[in-house]
């Protein structure tokens, strides 16, 4: 429960005030290695930290997918995001772009809540979470998630693992189990670089152990104040010929009202 | 020797678990990505062939038709919108030999967003209300609105309708909204003609309207409404939804309130005015292999009973003709009782090909409409085969249709 509280608490604070309790942590563990290691929801929480900045942001994330070596599909998202005050887990109002057949469809994804609408017919239409899991969508279920927050942390190992730029990197090795009965994925793996609290890699798994999905957190790059992934590479678990890779691009910081993540705003929401 | 299978497999399951892992990041590596914009406009065009077999003594009817699309929506200023969706349908019929254009002006209007939480709108609106898929009661501005039929899926008669004049405004609050809207009379005169904006089928009354949204919990958001309309008694709608589980959707849409019957409003019968309501609610169900199940039952109050369905069917025909085409014109079933089955298969056996199954079955004279569509799709070309097969009694809802089976053949191209 203490490791669920600071990871809530880490978090909500601001990056610098995050940066600066890393760092006060790394000092810490340099004169008392035993008693200030950080904690695995500690540092779930500061690498949920390096995913999702801490205020309202909108981006673009264009989803490249490939089944057996072969490009098939090409779609890409206006995405704005805000977390909630309350719960901490990200609200999405999500727009489609491209292709031309999909344009101006609009998501809006609140946890469990999930509204589609169609510009042509006007139908706002309640998806279940089973249908998310049909489409491309599923996949920016990795992205903006507040993993600390849903799921509990456990340190298994610390290890060598090849990140997503076939480096070698010195990782925690994290078992997620879920806290939250919402949640998509019933417990996940993680790896997260030891230097610096990064994502590196994590596996995705359902209720009876069966692999749903790996991903790779790579291309890190200097976006909304700090490095953070600009790409993942998603492996479907049941068939890794199956490969979707992520590009995010265009972030900014954007004012999304409270009132606009709701069913009644999605016919009217359009991006900057 | 199975065992020693299952053994080896499991020794090298890390291996080639990364060997996957190398080749995803080798394909990542060589992904090329060019950002796209959002554009103001999309356009689209798509061409039809049809053939129909008909009742009578099984002669067949060929249709071709051409369709062009275009919206376009345009942020012109801070907070104001510009938004314009036209349709135009050409179709040329053999035997006998005829050409038709019909034009549907959906929408055209500008929207001005005050403040993030306040938007007003005016101009042409095509308002949709309602969470059913087979009927919406709730949905009270699809009277007259569909100039066009393309195909008899409710999504389509959905999409290619006629938007009503009006004066709207939003005010948004976290997890709800309240919308009002004020529709006036233009004119009591429908104008058929291909290129009318055929305002006195949309705007033949006065009506306003009020919708109120509130999300309860995340399993729970109703939507009540209230219509008005000129001569007429007010009537309430409750839309609701609900989350029962992982997979499964439910939601109920309702209309109530005092008004005369189809049949009188149908034959200008004295008013015959009781509380009346109407109603469409249903489960969806999604399986893990991508395949969307959703059972719907629809009841209409204001439509005639067993009873009274088979008295008009013994009946005059110039009484039936004209009850069934005003129900068509205000999109209402015309018996009380109807269920709705639809299948929704997304890459069904392999990855772009959509298979969707629609199925109304009459619960008062058993009469039945299936409409199975295949559907394949490029980046911007999709293909489809449509069949719908009308069937039962003569005078039935669906028996008395005039086309037995229809094939379509359609393809889209989007610009």
């Amino acid at each position: 429960m203490c490791e669920q509280a600071l990871g809530v608490a880490r978090r909500v604070a601001p990056l610098l005030h995050i940066t600066f309790a890393a760092l006060v942590a790394l000092a810490c563990a340099v004169a008392e290695p035993a008693a200030a290691a950080p904690t695995a929801q500690a540092i779930l929480s500061a690498s949920d930290a390096i995913r999702n900045p801490d205020k309202p942001f909108g981006l673009t994330v264009t989803l490249v997918e490939y089944r057996d070596g072969k490009q098939t599909d090409t779609n890409t998202l206006a995405v704005y995001s805000k977390a909630d005050p309350n719960s901490g887990q990200f609200r999405s109002l999500i727009r489609f772009v491209a292709p031309a057949r999909d344009a101006n469809k609009l998501m809006l994804k609140s946890g469990n809540d999930l509204w589609f609408f169609d510009p042509a017919s006007k139908a706002s239409i309640r998806l279940s979470p089973q249908q998310r899991l049909l489409g491309q969508a599923a996949n920016g279920d990795v992205v903006t998630v507040n993993l600390a927050r849903d799921y509990q942390a456990q340190l298994v190992a610390e290890e060598d693992t090849q990140d997503g730029e076939r480096q070698s990197r010195r990782c925690y090795k994290l078992a997620l189990a879920e806290v939250s009965p919402d949640v998509t994925y019933h417990h996940i793996e993680m790896w997260i670089a030891v230097a610096d609290n990064r994502p590196v890699k994590a596996r995705f798994y359902s209720e009876s152990d069966r692999l749903l999905k790996t991903a790779y957190y790579r291309r890190y790059q200097a976006q909304l104040g700090i490095e953070r992934p600009t790409e993942m590479v998603i492996i479907d678990g049941l068939n890794p010929q199956w490969v979707t890779v992520m590009r995010y691009s265009d972030f900014a910081w954007r004012d999304i009202s409270e009132q606009w993540l709701q069913r009644d705003y999605l016919p009217r929401f359009r991006p900057e | 020797m199975r065992a020693l299978f299952l053994i080896a497999l499991l020794i090298t399951a890390p291996a080639r678990a990364a060997d996957d892992d190398a080749a995803a990041l080798g394909l990542a590596d060589k992904t090329v990505t060019q950002a796209e914009q959002a554009r103001d406009w999309h356009m689209f065009s798509e061409a039809a062939w049809s053939v129909s077999t008909l009742r009578t003594a099984g002669a067949a009817q060929q249709l071709e038709r051409l369709s062009f699309g275009v919206a376009y929506d345009k942020a012109f200023a801070p907070g104001w919108r510009a938004i314009f969706s036209d349709r135009l349908d050409t179709r040329w019929q053999q035997e006998p030999s005829s050409q038709d254009n019909i034009n549907t002006l959906q929408d055209a209007y500008v929207s001005w967003q005050v403040q993030p939480d306040r938007i007003g709108d005016l101009g042409r609106i095509n308002t949709r209300y309602g969470v059913a898929y087979g009927y919406n009661p709730t949905d009270y501005f699809r009277t007259s609105a569909v100039r066009s039929t393309v195909s008899s899926d409710p999504a389509s008669q959905r999409e290619n309708r006629l938007g009503s004049v009006m004066a709207r405004g939003q005010i948004l609050w976290a997890d709800g909204s309240l919308t009002a809207l004020y529709s006036p009379r233009l004119t009591g005169h429908r104008n058929t003609s291909a290129f009318s904006p055929d305002f006195g089928a949309t705007n033949g009354s006065e009506r306003w309207l009020l919708a109120a949204s509130q999300r309860i919990s995340h399993q729970l958001a109703p939507q009540l409404l209230v219509l008005g309309a000129a001569g007429e008694p007010l009537q309430f709608g409750v839309n609701l939804t609900a989350l029962l589980n992982d997979a499964t959707v439910a939601n109920l849409e309702l209309s109530a309130g005092r008004s005369a019957s189809l049949l009188t409003r149908a034959l200008s019968l004295p008013a015959d005015t009781a509380l009346r309501s109407r109603l469409a609610s249903g489960i969806t169900y999604t399986t893990s292999s991508k395949l969307s199940l959703t059972l719907e039952y629809e009841y209409n109050g204001t439509a005639l009973d067993r009873d009274g369905w088979d008295a008009l069917g013994r009946g005059s025909l110039v009484a039936y003709g004209r009850y069934r085409g005003y129900a068509a014109d205000v999109q209402d079933p015309p018996t009380q009782h109807r269920v709705f089955l639809r299948a929704f298969w997304q890459d069904a056996w392999f990855n772009h090909f959509d298979l969707t199954a629609n199925v109304f079955v009459d619960a008062v004279d058993r009469s039945r409409q299936c409409w199975v569509e295949a559907r394949y799709h490029w980046t911007q070309i999709d293909v489809a085969l449509q069949w719908q097969h009308n069937d039962g009694a003569l005078r039935s809802q669906y028996g008395s249709l005039p086309e037995r089976r229809i094939w379509q053949a359609l393809a889209r191209y989007f610009f």
